[in-house]
């Protein structure tokens, strides 16, 4: 660390005392007018909305700044993590240059994609253009809010969380179809039409996979669930629900083998060929936030959630969830693209009828 | 023999036939056939069995002469069939409705030396630009008449249909590694036809060994294939000592087997890699990269170069062993042979793998012969054709390796063939770096300017037959060069399977072909 910091004061400031202490200066005038506007607006504006509303308001304030950064430190992790899997895959070590064990790579990435220039092809249907990243970047977060962390970590217990985050996840495949769409580019469009018909397919035995965990549980509230689970854990009686689950949320997250809509040596890039920059990277948030959010949801409906021995809940959640997004990862580097009438034969002839079966057997089951 | 029979009754039908000089010309006959026949001789040529090979023009000034190689699979033994055009009226019937493959040969003799091909449905120009104004392979200047300027942009692409589309794959496209460029017409996503245009890797090479020197041309050999430069560079420097009559040493024929068979196993690895990349299967390249890159060190103490190896000279090498060189290809031979277990966990047996490409892109065998397929390409539909084997050139007759056959012809069989083409290879390997003999690694003299005559010479790439035909006329400079290039014609093969493909299947297609776009575009 020693040794880092000073390579970084020979390399970055040439070794001279007065260029530190210029730049130490600048770094505390911008911290002094940040911590003036927190001051300054911030708190009036909640001392003012406290006498109003009280507690709801700072919940969903903490809340929303919560959701934000776990969004973000998640997206940040997992692009570096991804990285490192694949590197460790492939014979090699994947980033390693910036920030010990190339942990800071994310940050240098992401601050690469905020400084390129956003190109607008002329010929683009403007509104969905612009519209899609955006459509495909909220619905997650929202989704966040209902997941519970740990017994007591969550923003908001829904009764009907279930449905809520079924519903705003359905929105990524309006997303992506807006932007093949709206590209005006035949690659976009047929990643969007494949988008279509594979989130339809693959919604299908998600949404059956889920209905026996309900049925077990009673209730369509997340922390419910879990709690349900406090003997055993759903995907001991229900390990056909949890492959379907997971197979499909594969699928539903555009991950390999199922990346269709993106497909490169087909598609050049699917449905975001035609983006760039930011654009493009709130593209690529939404896909590393739904894979955590499909990942945390089989943590809570199969594998006990927040529930475990010794370590504090919240540790017992992530471990689970970013075991889950291993293997997915792991699935992306070792498999080939299936093909598109495979997929959807896999999903209609298979799954459908699949989690059908299971879900008949375990109605039957319960009402016995 | 199947030649025999033919040639037999190619005289039946009066034709003027004479015996060529083997070892000195690399083609057993020669079939003298006026113009307007051509079609007949064909026919005649395709109801035995022959497949087209290659299909050539050399501008002799007073005249036009137009060379139609056919070979055999069973009785392989190349014939022939020359076509003498008049410049001022050079219009010849077509014979691509007999053999298909022909047909892209004779869209590249249409733009490069002005031949009108009678019955052809699509003389659109091949590699040239549409501002070209005169044919640049004729020895004289002659401008393009103003009728055949028309051809030079005749694609047409409007939509026929209600709801098909046209979409352009490439020039720049991840899957077709590099500038080969696709137009597709889809129906949704089922390809209707695809219409390949070539050229964008064009220089010209022919007309570029026409003002260079024999030694000076030599270089560019590398530069057409840039994976499997070696059977390029053993065609030339073959060629050459076939047309010399050099006795190239034991020594450095052995030391080229070898190399070469490095070489093809290069290739494959390299080919394997980008295959899997096409399908999405990111990993299996890493893992076959690591494995040629073995090979790439090895070669570059040996040649000094990684990539385009000028190595080969005419009359032997350009530089003997390196220590170390024999101990490391044996190293390398061990070490390979534990390597194919990851790559049938990984890729063999990959179900996912499997259904992508079993039954994928099936070339039937009449197709690869009409087309001129060769090559894995050809194996893997079942045709137990090998150059290495039909004629053995450098140490391939004191080594000769085992040929591979799958039945199947689809993307899978010819993904087995080349994975145990590999094998092969090693086997060759082993038994040539036991035997490597004593004695001088080149002749002390080789001839500057070749006497005249005219020579062909076949190798066998990891892509196919490569083939090459000089004419000399005793300067030190070729008088006419032709390249056959084997992606060439398994790239018209192509076309022909892709009809009625999804999108996906023709990338499956497509990288199981192992195309690579210098040496079509030459």
């Amino acid at each position: 660390m020693i040794e880092w910091l000073k390579r970084r004061y020979r390399e970055d400031f040439g070794g001279d005392p007065l260029r530190l202490a210029l730049a130490m200066v600048g770094l505390a005038m911008i911290l002094a007018v940040v911590v003036a506007f927190l001051y300054l607006v911030v708190g009036r504006t909640l001392k003012a909305v406290w006498s109003a509303w009280g507690w709801d308001v700072v919940r969903l304030f903490l809340g929303m700044v919560g959701v934000m950064a776990v969004v973000f430190g998640n997206a940040l992790f997992l692009v570096w993590a991804e990285r490192k899997v694949a590197g460790h895959m492939q014979i090699r070590i994947g980033p390693k240059e910036v920030g010990p064990y190339g942990l800071l790579q994310s940050i240098a990435d992401s601050a690469k994609l905020l400084a390129k220039e956003i190109i607008t092809p002329r010929l683009v249907d403007r509104p969905l253009y612009l519209l899609a990243p955006l459509v495909i970047f909220v619905p997650c977060l929202v989704a966040m809010v209902v997941i519970p962390f740990d017994a007591r970590l969550q923003v908001r217990d829904i009764n009907v969380g279930v449905v809520l985050i079924l519903a705003f996840s359905s929105l990524t495949v309006l997303a992506i179809f807006m932007a093949g769409w709206g590209s005006v580019n035949k690659y976009s469009l047929i990643g969007g039409v494949r988008s279509i018909s594979q989130g339809i397919a693959y919604e299908i035995p998600m949404l059956l996979a889920i209905i026996p965990v309900v049925m077990m549980s009673g209730t369509l509230s997340l922390k419910g669930i879990v709690e349900a689970q406090s003997r055993l854990w759903f995907v001991a009686v229900q390990p056909v629900a949890f492959l379907i689950y997971f197979i499909s949320a594969v699928a539903e997250t555009n991950r390999t083998p199922f990346d269709l809509p993106e497909a490169e040596s087909e598609l050049v890039a699917g449905y975001h060929t035609e983006y760039s920059g930011m654009r493009f990277s709130l593209f690529f948030l939404a896909e590393y936030t739904n894979m955590f959010i499909v990942s945390a949801l089989a943590t809570v409906f199969f594998l006990g959630g927040y529930k475990g021995p010794v370590l504090p809940g919240v540790v017992w959640f992530f471990l689970k969830t970013y075991f889950l997004i291993f293997i997915i990862m792991w699935f992306r580097w070792t498999f080939p693209r299936v093909r598109f009438d495979q997929l959807l034969n896999f999903s209609w002839k298979l799954l459908i009828p699949l989690a059908m079966a299971n879900l008949l057997v375990t109605g039957g089951l319960l009402k016995l | 023999m199947v030649a025999e029979e033919l040639l037999r009754g190619l005289e039946g039908l009066g034709l003027e036939i004479r015996e060529a000089l083997y070892e000195r010309q690399g083609f057993w006959f020669d079939i003298h056939c006026p113009r307007d026949r051509i079609v007949e001789v064909a026919e005649a040529f395709d109801e035995k069995g022959y497949w087209i090979e290659d299909v050539l023009c050399v501008d002799w000034r007073e005249r036009l002469e137009l060379l139609y190689h056919f070979n055999h699979w069973e009785d392989p033994r190349r014939l022939s069939v020359r076509v003498q055009v008049d410049p001022a009226d050079p219009e010849v019937p077509s014979i691509c409705k007999v053999f298909p493959g022909a047909g892209w040969h004779e869209r590249e003799i249409h733009e490069f030396f002005g031949v009108r091909f009678k019955g052809h449905p699509n003389l659109a120009y091949l590699f040239l630009h549409d501002e070209i104004d005169f044919y640049p392979l004729r020895k004289d200047r002659v401008p393009i008449p103003e009728e055949d300027k028309r051809l030079l942009t005749s694609m047409d692409f409007s939509p026929e249909e209600e709801d098909a589309f046209w979409i352009n794959m490439g020039p720049q496209h991840p899957s077709t590694h590099g500038v080969l460029r696709l137009i597709l017409k889809m129906r949704g996503e089922y390809i209707e036809r695809a219409e390949p245009v070539l050229g964008y890797m064009h220089r010209m090479q022919e007309k570029m060994a026409e003002v260079r020197t024999y030694a000076q041309y030599y270089p560019n050999t590398a530069r057409l294939d840039y994976v499997g430069p070696l059977a390029f560079s053993q065609c030339f420097v073959g060629a050459m000592e076939r047309l010399c009559g050099l006795e190239v040493p034991e020594r450095a024929q052995v030391i080229r087997t070898i190399t070469l068979e490095l070489n093809r196993i290069a290739s494959h690895l390299l080919w394997l890699g980008t295959f899997l990349l096409d399908l999405g299967a990111t990993t299996p390249y890493f893992f076959a990269f690591d494995d040629r890159e073995q090979i790439l060190d090895l070669m570059e103490g040996l040649t000094g170069a990684r990539l385009t190896f000028s190595f080969f000279r005419i009359g032997g090498l350009y530089e003997d062993l390196n220590d170390g060189f024999l101990e490391g290809v044996a190293r390398f031979i061990e070490r390979m042979k534990k390597r194919f277990q990851i790559y049938d966990d990984l890729v063999t047996g990959n179900i996912i793998f499997v259904k992508r490409t079993k039954d994928v892109g099936v070339i039937p065998r009449e197709v690869a012969r009409r087309y001129g397929a060769t090559g894995p390409t050809l194996r893997g539909s079942g045709v137990a054709y090998d150059v290495r084997r039909s004629e053995p050139y450098a140490a391939y007759s004191d080594f000769p390796p085992e040929v591979v056959v799958r039945q199947e012809g689809d993307s899978y069989a010819r993904y087995l063939v080349r994975l145990e083409e590999i094998k092969r290879s090693l086997m060759v390997l082993e038994q040539a770096i036991e035997r490597v003999p004593e004695g001088p690694f080149r002749l002390q003299k080789t001839p500057k300017k070749p006497v005249p005559g005219e020579v062909y010479f076949a190798t066998e790439s990891p892509r196919g037959q490569v083939g090459i035909y000089i004419v000399s006329d005793g300067t030190d400079k070729p008088y006419r060069l032709k390249w056959r290039s084997p992606s060439f014609s398994n790239l018209a093969a192509f076309t022909e399977v892709v009809k009625g493909q999804l999108i996906a299947d023709a990338v499956a297609t497509l990288g199981s072909l192992d195309l690579v776009i210098p040496e079509m575009d030459r």
